[in-house]
């Protein structure tokens, strides 16, 4: 009992040293070992699926394939490279749309006015809005029979449109459901790029006698780079893996002509509807591969410009 | 030092909620996991359906004469299938009864070795009496001789028709696809803004209920040789003729993404003259609470075309247990209670078809229904086909196949040579299997 | 993408000050900000009023156009899903899930953005984002699959590790650019005065970062609140979250459009309430990043 009591106080020191010492690791390592483990097996899982014929059940016998499932994909003109299309479009034009609306009311919003404080917490509702709630909203709203949206219409005398339902206008439907939901963000984004920046480039420019256009273009768009680039990183992201709002309208295989169908809906149809586990890994491959490309050259491109 | 005791106070609650928390997850998990021996504990997976309305009202009966506690998750159709298709994937035991479609997962279900094998417990309580089910259902819920489900719910295809309308036009009930069309056209042109015709247009959800007008053209998915019959003259007919009935007759703005609850909501809402549909969905029609027209609907079995009146009569759902359950014996008491003869006739008189002989027999078990819908459904019950999609392992991909031309046509693109894409589409699927 | 890490506090939005007097913009100006900032809020709040406002009516009244505006008001909507839903046993699953992980987020994430943010770990930090990056579908069946053989399925364990993996990407995210913008010299100062490494990070560091853990934790509790994929197949009988039970009512029976309009006010209004009062730390953690490094 003695020596415990002795030993004690310099054991701790001795943790207590190690512990400092190492404590990069120490503190790095349980979360990473949390998501390194919560990844690295299903993305072993997967990878490995996708070189079999695995169909059915994942615990049914398969097959080894080889490269075999990778040339299916990539020849397949019907449904993968009509959904990496959809997704392309869908993540593009939302995102587009939403960077040019965002950019016009975050420079609204820019400079102080009465009133700021409500318009703020407007715009603040449709992003925290639970997207399989906001996927049953617009189906109502946008309900071709009874739905708010074709009311409006008839009000200005425009005839009735299918919205979600027609075979071309469900897709930019579902993309202005998008821009609704996350223009808020990139407003947020933007502006607070917009509030860090220092007033003197934009007086310089002024007493050199620049319009307000000029200005913006000239000077306060090329100070914003980066937090443009950082906001379609993050938005871009999410919007390429979106899930929810399309399955929750349009359901698996988006639609009788697959016309929401993105890569993400496709994998999960492929993987819950057809129980093509080989396949689906395949298209899960390519759509990760797809979007670490997307991420890269977005990064690598900044770095190059900020070096 | 003020600031300091209120970082010790958030300290403490953290402190105490994660071991609260803790403690709860814990438990959960615990009590998930004492399934190992016979547990008191029975998870039961049901469908969005009025047949679970019934039996969930009676459960307490069941945990009172068993001591068994009934776990119950249910979930609609789609959400199911991905419960399904994830946890019996990974070989859960946490599903004890299923409740699944025969003719849409069964046979895949079965070859992945998911579904227990019931062929003794079926015989065992002759008073239960399973010689008593109809044989069309008992052999789809079989695979390779063993019984591997119990059906509980049959569905035939009748003609749902709005009353008043037909007698505004001065028009007796369509018996035939010709008379159909022309009912169709005459409502539709007498009543603005009401559609002569509605049916389910989504190109998966179509197919079951166009088998019927495949059916009565003379047609079938798959032909007598077993090779895709999708693209003979008399499936291109049948797909033509639907695709028309809608396209002409149906709703302005037609959706091509409807099932049954989209299309029974035009036709409950007064907003069509005919619908063909599933029998089982009859009271969304009669209700009051849920139907504007409840007063004037009527029912009448699947007008002729140039093969008959042919409409499906299939068994749609049934109950089942999963293989890796720890509760099969438990489980076999659900079964057989829940599809007792009692309990099938109250489901029945309910609204829901069932699948014991006995029950359709006794008057009692058509009483609830209306006189015109029994008849209808004692025609399609006779002349009925055993499916209402292809018999095949895929049947997910195997629907959009042969759903395709309905969509086409529709839509007024050239549904024959839709069917003829569609065909080889088919017979690729049907040669891999 | 660990570039974009270095930034200014999270929480201050800093609003530089004004050396001259700005020129007063032309009246114009002004009258055109006013019409266009209303229809901006109009076009954001409208769909959520409308929400409110059919969740109000009978079926029937949604269904009669002449009713657009003008109905008798209904509660029957709410008392049809609150009563006999269980609904409340949803809300407070998906409560217990987002605050469990968002707490154990909290434990393991900060730690690990402080050591990514001072030791400029930008390959550690990519591991960790990876988690933002991976498409959900293709971790369902392989989770499950383990989750299943620990025998955790179906508890609120499975679900809180799930929504873990939401949450902590976003933690140590928006952590790492907070940890950056604080100055090293009162660690060191506390080093000097005696304290160790990790002494000055538990005592100092962590106590003036409260406003940044707030941040992460209200959007990470957000984000697990509104996550959807991975309850809709992890999640069992008694621990199902409120957007899997509002799916769930879509398939039921028919199409009940006011009651699942009311199921749709049910989940999205208490997150809405929790937004407007903590507003300012939302929006910090959303734009963390956002202005350049």
């Amino acid at each position: 009992m003695t020596t415990m009591v002795t030993t004690t106080p310099s054991m701790w020191r001795n943790y207590s040293t190690w512990a400092n010492r190492n404590r990069k690791w120490l503190f790095a390592s349980p979360a990473m070992i949390f998501v390194g483990l919560l990844i690295a097996v299903p993305l072993g899982w997967t990878l490995y699926l996708s070189v079999t014929d695995s169909e059915g059940s994942v615990r049914a016998k398969s097959n080894l394939v080889g490269l075999s499932n990778y040339f299916e994909v990539l020849t397949d003109t019907d449904r993968f490279w009509p959904a990496v299309m959809r997704t392309f479009v869908f993540t593009g034009g939302s995102l587009a749309i939403e960077l040019i609306l965002g950019m016009c009311i975050a420079l609204l919003l820019w400079r102080p006015f009465r009133g700021e404080k409500w318009v703020r917490v407007a715009i603040l509702l449709p992003l925290v809005a639970t997207p399989v709630a906001v996927g049953m909203m617009w189906r109502l709203i946008f309900d071709p029979n009874i739905g708010f949206a074709n009311q409006v219409l008839s009000w200005i005398g425009i005839p009735a449109q299918p919205w979600l339902s027609g075979q071309y206008t469900a897709l930019p439907t579902l993309m202005f459901v998008d821009i609704w939901q996350w223009t808020p963000m990139v407003v947020l984004m933007l502006l607070a790029g917009l509030t860090s920046l220092s007033d003197e480039p934009d007086e310089a420019a002024r007493i050199d006698g620049a319009n307000s256009w000029q200005r913006f273009w000239f000077v306060t768009l090329p100070l914003m780079r980066a937090t443009v680039i950082v906001t379609i990183v993050l938005r871009g992201i999410d919007a390429l893996k979106t899930f929810d709002l399309l399955y929750a309208t349009k359901g698996k295989g988006g639609g009788s002509f697959h016309e929401v169908e993105t890569l993400n809906i496709y994998a999960f149809g492929l993987s819950f509807d057809y129980n093509d586990y080989g396949i689906a890994s395949t298209v899960l491959i390519l759509f990760f591969l797809l979007i670490i490309a997307i991420m890269w050259v977005l990064t690598y491109r900044r770095k190059a410009n900020r070096s | 030092m003020k600031r300091h005791s209120a970082i010790r106070v958030a300290a403490i609650a953290a402190a105490t909620f994660i071991a609260a928390g803790s403690l709860t997850a814990c438990s959960t998990a615990a009590g998930a996991g004492d399934g190992d021996g016979a547990s008191k504990t029975l998870r039961v997976t049901l469908a969005n359906h009025v047949w679970t309305d019934t039996i969930k009202d009676k459960l307490p009966e069941f945990e009172a004469a068993t001591g068994l506690t009934v776990e119950l998750s249910q979930y609609g159709e789609d959400q199911l299938s991905d419960q399904y298709n994830v946890k019996l994937n990974a070989g859960t035991d946490e599903i004890d009864v299923m409740m699944y479609r025969p003719l849409q997962e069964g046979k895949l279900f079965a070859k992945n070795g998911y579904l227990a094998d019931l062929s003794d417990d079926v015989e065992s309580n002759a008073d239960w009496d399973w010689s008593d089910f109809q044989p069309g259902p008992v052999g789809s819920t079989t695979y390779d001789d063993n019984v591997v489900g119990v059906p509980i719910i049959t569905e035939q295809e009748v003609l749902y028709y709005r009353k008043d309308l037909l007698a505004n036009a001065g028009l007796d009930v369509p018996t035939t696809m010709v008379e159909l069309e022309a009912a169709a056209q005459a409502i539709k042109e007498q009543n603005p803004g009401v559609a002569g015709f509605v049916a389910r247009t989504g190109k998966s959800a179509a197919v079951t209920q166009f088998s019927s007008f495949l059916y009565s053209f003379g047609g079938d998915f798959i032909d007598d040789n077993g090779d895709s019959g999708i693209a003979s003259p008399e499936a291109k007919e049948a797909y033509a003729f639907y695709g028309k009935l809608i396209r002409e007759y149906g709703p302005e703005n037609v959706s091509t993404d409807m099932s049954w609850p989209e299309a029974m909501a035009i036709f409950t809402q007064g907003q069509a003259g005919f619908y063909t549909e599933a029998d089982s969905l009859y009271k969304n029609a009669t209700d009051p609470e849920t139907s504007k027209v409840s007063d004037t609907v009527g029912f009448a079995p699947m007008p002729a075309g140039p093969g008959g009146s042919v409409a499906y009569n299939v068994p749609s759902w049934a109950l089942g247990i999963n293989a890796e359950s720890n509760n099969s014996a438990e489980a076999w008491k659900f079964i057989e209670w829940a599809t007792s003869q009692d309990l099938t006739l109250e489901v029945q008189q309910d609204g829901v078809p069932g699948a014991r002989q006995s029950v359709w027999e006794d008057p009692a078990g058509t009483s609830t229904y209306p006189a015109d819908l029994a008849a209808a459904i004692a025609t399609s019950t006779k002349n009925g086909v055993g499916h209402d999609r292809p018999l095949v392992i895929k049947v997910p991909e195997a629907r959009e196949i042969v759903g395709d031309p309905i969509v086409i046509a529709i839509t007024g693109g050239d549904s024959d040579a839709a069917a003829d894409d569609a065909d080889d589409a088919f017979q690729g699927l049907l040669d891999d299997e | 993408m660990t570039t974009t890490l270095q930034t200014r506090p999270v929480t201050e939005t800093p609003r530089p000050v004004r050396t001259a007097p700005r020129r007063r913009k032309p009246r114009a100006y002004k009258i055109f900000r006013v019409v266009a900032l209303t229809l901006t809020v109009l076009l954001f709040i409208a769909p959520l009023v409308w929400m409110f406002i059919s969740s109000l009516k009978t079926n029937v009244d949604i269904y009669d156009a002449s009713k657009t505006l003008f109905f008798t008001p209904t509660l029957d909507n709410y008392d049809n899903v609150l009563g006999r839903n269980n609904y409340f046993g949803f809300i407070f699953n998906s409560f217990w899930v987002a605050l469990l992980s968002t707490i154990f987020s909290l434990i393991i994430g900060v730690p690990a953005a402080y050591a990514m943010s001072r030791f400029t770990m930008h390959r550690s930090a990519i591991v960790v984002l990876m988690a933002r990056i991976i498409p959900g579908v293709s971790l369902l069946v392989p989770w499950y699959f383990i989750f299943a053989n620990m025998r955790m399925v179906g508890g609120f364990g499975v679900l809180i590790l799930s929504h873990m993996f939401v949450a902590l990407p976003l933690i140590v995210y928006i952590m790492i650019s907070y940890f950056d913008s604080t100055p090293l010299e009162l660690e060191e100062q506390a080093q000097v005065d005696g304290l160790t490494h990790i002494g000055a990070f538990l005592r100092i560091t962590l106590p003036l970062s409260v406003p940044g853990l707030a941040t992460a934790g209200i959007l990470s509790f957000i984000f697990s609140w509104n996550n959807f994929m991975f309850a809709l197949v992890l999640s069992g009988a008694n621990t199902k979250t409120l957007p899997v039970a509002i799916f769930n009512f879509v398939s039921y029976a028919s199409i009940d459009w006011g009651s699942l309009m009311a199921a749709a006010v049910v989940v999205t209004v208490p997150i809405m309430v929790i937004a407007l009062f903590t507003q300012k730390y939302i929006v910090s953690g959303l734009t963390a990043g956002a202005t350049k490094g």
